[in-house]
C-alpha cells in the first residue's frame, strides 16, 4: 500500500515529534465527541427510566382507556359487558414513598386474582388473603429486600405492607398492591385510572377495534392505544433532549476550530514539502486526499478516545440529566448507562466527519501550493491570505440572515430556524474576527508597550502578524466563551424573572404539601380535613386549597389543576399575558365552564384567550372558555386552571394537593406555624414557609441547569487545551524569532513574559468578542430557542456575578495554557534556532 | 554617499593593548545525535578595542561557534572566555543577558529583522527590551548614521537587501557595544552592496572604538579587516595580519 506508506511517512511521522501539540489536538476532539456521547447516553437512560415505571405491568395491551381524575364505574362496566373476548385489566396509578429512604417508586393496584388467574402481569400465584391483611408484592428493580414488611407514605398517611415477594418481566421499581386495597388507600371511591384492553388473539385490524371500542364507552372518557403515554413523555421531553443535544454540540464545534487550526499549521509548515512532492508529481488531489486524511486520522484517534471518556462521563451527566427530567417533567430514576453499538459508531462518524470537514478548507489550500515552492531558495515565511474586509462583509451578510431565521416560526414544535440564527451568527462572529484582531492590534500597540512593557508591545504585534492562526485560535475560545455567557445570561435572566414571578405569586405565609419529594408529575394529595381543621385556627386569615391532576392534553402530558379564585384575587398577584383584564377573569371563573391556561400550555397547544378546550371530566365531555393566558413558571408541562368550585362539580374529590395559609396580621410566623402544625399533626403533611419554599425552588432551578453549565465548562476546557496547543504552535513557528531575542538582550524571563502576555492577549480577545456575541446569542436563546421549545417569556437580566465570573476564570485559564509554551519558549536554544536557516 | 573607509595602511586610533575579548585555551563541542563534534579545540585569541577581525574558513571550521562564544550566547566546553576581564562561565543567566545588553551587538547574514515590526521599531528592540531611556531618539540617531533615517516607519519587506543590513547594523550599534559581532554581514547581498556594508563597518570600527569579529567566506570582505583568523576543524590554522592581507 504505497498510498499508506506514503501517509505514515510524510503526515503522521511529523507527528510524533510534536506529542504534547498532537495529544492536545487529540483530547480536543476526545472531549468534544465524549460530551455529545455523554448527553446522547445519559438522555436515553434517563427516558428509559420513565418509560419502565409507566409500562410496569402494562405488558402490551393493544388499547387503554383513561379519564382525567379518574374513571366513572360505568366505564369498566360498559367493557365487561361487551360480547367479546376482551381481556381488561383494570389499574390504579400513583406513586408513594418508601419512608426508610426516601425513594419514590410507582404504585400500581392491579386486580390480583383477575390477572393471576391469567397468569399474566407476572403476578404470582399464591395470593394468600388479600382482604384481611395489606401485602405488596415488588417489581424486579425494587430497592428493598423481597421480605417483611415495607413502610410506604401514600399521600400524607404511612401504611406498613407485607412483602409477598418480587415480581419478574418488565416490573421495575413498582410496588403491586390488589386493587381493592389500592381503592381504599389512595380513597379512589371506585374510580380507576386506566384500563388497559388486550384484544382477542388472532386479530389485527385495530382501527376496527377502536371504533367497536369507542361506541361501547360512555362520554368523557379517553380511549388510547398502548403505550401512549410512554410516547406523550417522549414528545414531551423532546425538546428538552433536543436543547440538551445541540448544547453538548458546542464542544465538538470549538473542537472543530481547533482541527482546522491543526491543519492549517500542518500545511503552512509543510508548503516546501508540499512543493517538492508536486515536483515529484503528485497531483493536487493527492496533496488533497493527504491532508484530509490527517483530518480523518485526528477525528479517528480522537473519537475512539472521546467514545471511551464519553462512556464515563455519561455516568456524572445522567445524574444531572434525570434530576432536570425529574423536577421539570415526569418522575424519573436513571436506568443504567448502556452504550450500544450504533451509539458509539454514530460518535465515531460524527467525531470523523466533522475532523474532516474542519481540514477540508486548509486541505484544498494544500493543494494549490505550486511546485515552484519546492525550488524556492531559503525559507519564506509564508502566510496565509487573510481576506478580512471580506470576511467582515461576510460577517454582516451572514447576521442578517441569522435576523431573519430568527423570525421565522418552529418547525413541528422545533426552534430549528432559531438554532440556525445562532448558527449563522456564530459563523458571522468568527468571520468579523480577523479584522477585529487586527484593527485591535493597531490601536493598543502603543498604549500597551507604554503600560505593560515592550513585550506586550511584541505579544500583541506577534498575534496581529498571525493573523490567520491567531484568528482561529479567538474564533474557537471566543464561541466557548460566547456560549456560556449566552447560556450563563439566559439561565440568569430566567432565574430572575423566576425569582421575581415568586416574589408575586407566593404570597402565603405557610404551605402544606404531602410529605415526600416532589416531582412534576405527581400530585398526592391530603386528607380534606387537613385545610378544614386549619382554617378554624384563631391565627389563620384564610386558606386556600389547590388540587393538581396529571392528565394528557393533545397527546402531550399536562396539568389539570384548580384554584380557590377569590383568595387567588385576594391575595394573588397571578399576571397575564398581553392586554388581560385580570379584574373580570377572576370575576368569571367561578361562573361556569372557564379556565385560565399558563404560557406554556397555551404555546405547547396554540390557544389563546377566547379559544375553547375541552376535556374529559368526570365521565363528561366539557368545554371550557380560555378566558386568559397567566405568566408561569412552575412546569414546563403546563397547566389548566380553574376554580375549585368548578372542578368540584365534574371530579368531586375535595382533597386538596397543596394547601396556602395566609396568617392574621400581626400574628408572628413561628406562632402560626405551630399552630398549624397541631392541628395536623396525625398527618404525614410538610409545612413549608414562604421563605423556605422559595429557596427551595431556587435551589431545584440551579440543579436544573447545573448541567447546561457542565457542558459550557467542557467547551471552555477544549477551547483552552487547544490554545495551549496553538500557542506551542506559534512558538515552533516563531521560534527564530524568539531565538533572535536573545541575541537582542531579552533575558528568559522576557520571552516567558511574552508569550504569557500573548496568551492573555488572546484571553481578552476572546472574552470580549465572546461576550459581545454571547449577548446576542441570549438574546436567540431567550426570544426564540427557548420561547419556541418550552413557551416562556423571560425578562432580560444582566447577570453581572456570573458573567465576571466566568470571564476572568476563562481569562486566568488562558492566561495559565500558556504557562507550557511558554516554558517551551524560555528552553530554545537562540544559536540553534536562529542559525537553523 | 557613506564617508570612504579609514585608510587601511594607518592602525587604528583606538588600538590598545589591553585584551576586550580573550579566549584562553577554548574546546566546545556537542553531541550530535550521541557522536561527539569538536567545533573548537584547544583555541587561545585576544582581541582588543578597534580592532576589525575576520574569522575565515570553510564551513563547519569553527566561526559561528567563535562568534557565539565570544557574544556570551554560549559556553565553553573548557577554557575561559573573558570580557572586559570577565569570566563567560562564571555568570548566570540573568548576568549574561545584562552582558550581551551591554557590551556585544549581533550582525547575521540575513539580517533577522522582526517582520512585524518597523525600521525603528526593530532598531530600538534591544533598548526597549534593556528598559534604557530614550529609546526612540537612540534608534533615530542610530539609523541617521547609517543613513536610513527617511525609512524610518518602513516596514523590513519594503527595504532591499543592503537597507536591511543597515538597519540590522543600527540595532546593532543602538546600546553602543564593545564588541560586534557579525556572521557572514555580505553573504546575502551582490557585491556592490556588500563593499558598502564593508566600508559602513569599518568605518564603525574606527569611529568608535568597537571590536568587529566578522566571521565571512568571501576574501574580499576578509581583506578589508586589520587581522584574519584562519580557522580549521576547530583549531586556529594561521593568523594574518594586515600587512599580510
Amino acid at each position: 500500500m504505497p498510498a499508506a506508506l506514503l501517509f505514515s511517512r510524510l503526515m503522521l511521522r511529523p507527528l510524533r515529534r510534536e506529542p504534547a501539540r498532537t495529544a492536545l489536538t487529540l483530547l480536543a476532539i476526545a472531549l468534544g465527541v465524549a460530551v455529545v456521547l455523554a448527553i446522547d447516553l445519559a438522555g436515553d437512560a434517563a427516558a428509559g427510566s420513565f418509560r419502565s415505571s409507566v409500562e410496569t405491568l402494562a405488558g402490551d395491551a393493544d388499547f387503554e382507556v383513561s379519564a382525567p381524575g379518574g374513571l366513572p364505574s360505568s366505564a369498566a362496566a360498559s367493557l365487561a359487558t361487551l360480547p367479546y373476548a376482551l381481556n381488561l385489566h383494570p389499574r390504579i396509578e400513583d406513586s408513594a414513598e418508601i419512608v426508610q429512604t426516601g425513594h419514590v417508586v410507582p404504585l400500581i393496584g392491579v386486580d390480583m386474582v383477575a390477572d393471576a388467574s391469567a397468569n399474566e402481569s407476572g403476578a404470582p400465584q399464591d395470593l394468600g388473603n388479600l382482604s384481611t391483611s395489606p401485602q405488596v408484592w415488588i417489581g424486579r428493580d425494587f430497592p428493598h429486600p423481597a421480605s417483611g414488611t415495607l413502610d410506604l407514605r401514600i399521600n400524607d398517611r404511612i401504611v406498613t405492607l407485607a412483602i409477598r415477594g418480587r415480581l419478574k418481566g418488565s416490573t421495575g421499581e413498582a410496588a403491586v398492591i390488589d386493587l381493592a386495597l389500592a381503592d381504599r388507600l389512595l380513597h379512589r371511591d371506585g374510580a380507576l385510572d386506566r384500563i388497559l384492553i388486550r384484544i382477542p388473539k388472532g386479530e389485527s385490524n385495530l382501527d376496527a377495534w377502536e371504533h367497536r371500542l369507542r361506541a361501547a364507552l360512555p362520554p368523557g372518557v379517553t380511549l388510547e392505544r398502548g403505550g401512549a403515554r410512554t410516547r406523550e413523555n417522549r414528545k414531551m421531553l423532546q425538546a428538552f433532549r433536543w436543547n440538551l443535544r445541540v448544547l453538548s454540540y458546542i464542544a465538538l464545534l470549538v473542537g472543530a476550530f481547533l482541527i482546522y487550526n491543526t491543519i492549517s499549521v500542518s500545511v503552512v509548515r509543510r508548503r516546501a514539502e508540499v512543493g517538492i512532492l508536486r515536483a515529484l508529481g503528485a497531483g493536487r488531489p493527492a496533496i488533497a486526499a493527504a491532508f484530509l486524511a490527517e483530518s480523518a486520522a485526528f477525528g479517528l484517534a480522537g473519537s475512539l478516545l472521546g467514545i471511551l471518556l464519553g462512556r464515563l462521563l455519561a455516568l456524572g451527566a445522567v445524574k444531572l440529566v434525570a434530576s432536570t427530567v425529574e423536577s421539570l417533567y415526569v418522575s424519573s430514576t436513571p436506568a443504567p448507562i448502556a452504550l450500544t453499538l450504533p451509539a458509539a459508531l454514530a460518535a465515531l462518524v460524527l467525531g470523523t466527519a466533522v475532523s474532516v470537514l474542519s481540514g477540508l478548507a486548509p486541505a484544498i489550500e494544500a493543494s494549490t501550493v505550486p511546485p515552484t515552492e519546492a525550488m524556492a531558495r531559503g525559507r519564506v515565511d509564508y502566510q496565509s491570505r487573510v481576506h478580512k474586509t471580506r470576511d467582515l462583509v461576510l460577517a454582516a451578510l451572514l447576521s442578517l440572515a441569522a435576523l431573519i431565521a430568527s423570525r421565522i416560526p418552529p418547525v413541528e414544535g422545533k426552534p430549528l430556524f432559531g438554532y440556525l440564527a445562532a448558527l449563522l451568527l456564530v459563523a458571522a462572529g468568527s468571520l468579523a474576527i480577523p479584522f477585529l484582531v487586527a484593527s485591535l492590534a493597531d490601536l493598543t500597540g502603543v498604549p500597551l508597550r507604554r503600560l505593560l512593557g515592550v513585550e506586550a508591545m511584541l505579544a500583541g504585534r506577534g498575534l496581529a502578524a498571525s493573523l490567520r492562526r491567531t484568528s482561529v485560535l479567538t474564533a474557537a475560545l471566543a464561541v466557548a466563551v460566547a456560549m456560556m455567557a449566552a447560556v450563563g445570561i439566559m439561565v440568569g435572566s430566567f432565574r430572575e424573572t423566576v425569582s421575581l414571578w415568586m416574589e408575586n405569586q407566593l404570597k402565603a405565609d405557610l404551605y402544606l404539601r404531602p410529605a415526600g419529594p416532589e416531582s412534576a408529575d405527581r400530585h398526592p394529595v391530603m386528607a380534606a380535613s387537613v385545610p378544614d381543621r386549619i382554617e378554624q385556627l384563631p391565627e389563620v386569615l384564610a386558606v386556600n386549597r389547590f388540587r393538581a391532576y396529571a392528565i394528557s392534553y393533545g397527546g402531550l402530558p399536562a396539568t389539570l389543576a384548580s384554584t380557590d379564585t377569590a383568595l387567588e384575587h385576594r391575595f394573588g398577584r397571578v399576571k397575564f399575558l398581553g392586554a388581560a383584564n385580570r379584574e373580570a377573569i377572576f370575576h368569571q371563573l367561578p361562573l361556569g365552564n372557564f379556565a385560565v391556561v399558563s404560557e406554556p400550555f397555551a404555546n405547547k397547544h396554540h390557544v389563546e384567550a377566547g379559544s375553547t378546550l375541552t376535556l374529559s371530566l368526570g365521565g363528561h365531555s366539557v368545554p371550557l372558555r380560555i378566558l386568559g393566558v397567566y405568566y408561569d413558571y412552575a412546569s414546563e408541562r403546563g397547566y389548566i386552571l380553574l376554580d375549585r368550585h368548578v372542578l368540584l362539580r365534574y371530579l368531586p374529590d375535595p382533597a386538596p394537593s397543596n394547601v396556602a395559609v395566609y396568617l392574621k396580621p400581626g400574628v408572628p410566623l413561628d406562632e402560626g406555624r405551630a399552630a398549624v402544625e397541631r392541628a395536623i399533626a396525625s398527618h404525614s403533611v410538610l409545612v413549608i414557609a414562604n421563605r423556605s419554599l422559595r429557596d427551595e425552588a431556587m435551589r431545584i432551578f440551579d440543579r436544573t441547569f447545573a448541567i447546561t453549565y457542565a457542558l459550557e465548562a467542557v467547551a471552555i476546557l477544549v477551547a483552552v487545551m487547544g490554545m495551549a496547543g496553538a500557542l506551542l504552535a506559534l512558538i515552533i513557528d516563531r521560534r527564530r524569532e524568539l531565538g533572535l531575542l536573545r541575541f537582542l538582550g531579552s533575558s528568559a524571563a522576557q520571552i516567558r513574559r511574552l508569550i504569557l502576555f500573548e496568551a492573555g492577549l488572546l484571553g481578552l480577545l476572546a472574552n470580549a468578542i465572546g461576550l459581545a456575541l454571547g449577548v446576542l446569542l441570549s438574546l436567540i436563546l431567550i426570544y426564540v430557542i427557548n420561547k419556541q421549545s418550552f413557551g416562556w417569556t423571560i425578562q432580560f437580566h444582566w447577570p453581572v456575578a456570573v458573567l465576571l465570573g466566568s470571564l476572568t476564570t476563562v481569562f486566568l485559564a488562558a492566561v495559565l495554557s500558556g504557562l507550557y509554551p511558554a516554558r517551551v519558549a524560555m528552553r530554545l536554544n537562540p544559536i540553534e534556532v536562529v542559525h537553523e536557516e | 554617499m557613506l564617508p570612504q573607509p579609514a585608510s587601511l595602511a594607518e592602525p587604528s586610533q583606538y588600538a590598545e593593548t589591553v585584551a576586550l575579548l580573550r579566549l584562553e585555551s577554548v574546546s566546545k563541542h556537542y553531541a550530535t545525535d550521541g557522536a561527539r563534534v569538536d567545533a573548537l579545540r584547544d583555541v587561545t585569541l585576544s582581541f582588543s578595542p578597534g580592532e576589525f577581525v575576520s574569522l575565515a574558513g570553510p564551513s563547519g571550521c569553527g566561526k559561528s561557534t567563535l562568534l557565539n562564544l565570544a557574544g556570551a550566547m554560549d559556553f565553553p566546553s573548557s577554557g575561559t572566555v573573558s570580557i572586559d576581564g570577565v569570566s563567560t562561565t562564571a555568570l548566570n543567566d540573568a548576568a549574561l543577558t545584562r552582558l550581551r545588553r551591554n557590551k556585544t551587538g549581533f550582525i547575521f547574514q540575513s539580517f533577522q529583522l522582526l517582520q512585524n515590526l518597523s525600521v525603528v521599531e526593530n532598531v530600538e528592540l534591544p533598548l526597549l527590551l534593556a528598559g534604557a531611556p530614550h529609546p526612540r531618539e537612540r534608534a533615530l540617531e542610530r539609523l541617521e548614521w547609517v543613513e536610513l533615517s527617511g525609512l524610518a516607519d518602513r516596514f523590513p519587506h519594503q527595504l532591499s537587501g543592503g537597507q536591511m543590513q543597515r538597519a540590522a547594523i543600527a540595532r546593532a550599534l543602538v546600546n553602543d557595544p564593545r564588541i560586534l559581532l557579525a556572521d557572514e554581514p555580505t553573504g546575502n547581498l551582490d557585491t556592490a552592496t556588500g563593499a558598502v556594508i564593508l566600508t559602513l563597518l569599518r568605518r564603525i570600527v574606527d569611529e568608535h572604538g568597537t571590536l568587529l569579529l566578522m566571521a565571512t567566506h568571501s576574501t574580499e570582505a576578509a581583506a578589508a579587516s586589520d587581522r584574519i583568523v584562519r580557522l580549521r576543524d576547530g583549531r586556529v590554522e594561521r593568523i594574518e595580519t594586515r600587512a599580510a592581507v
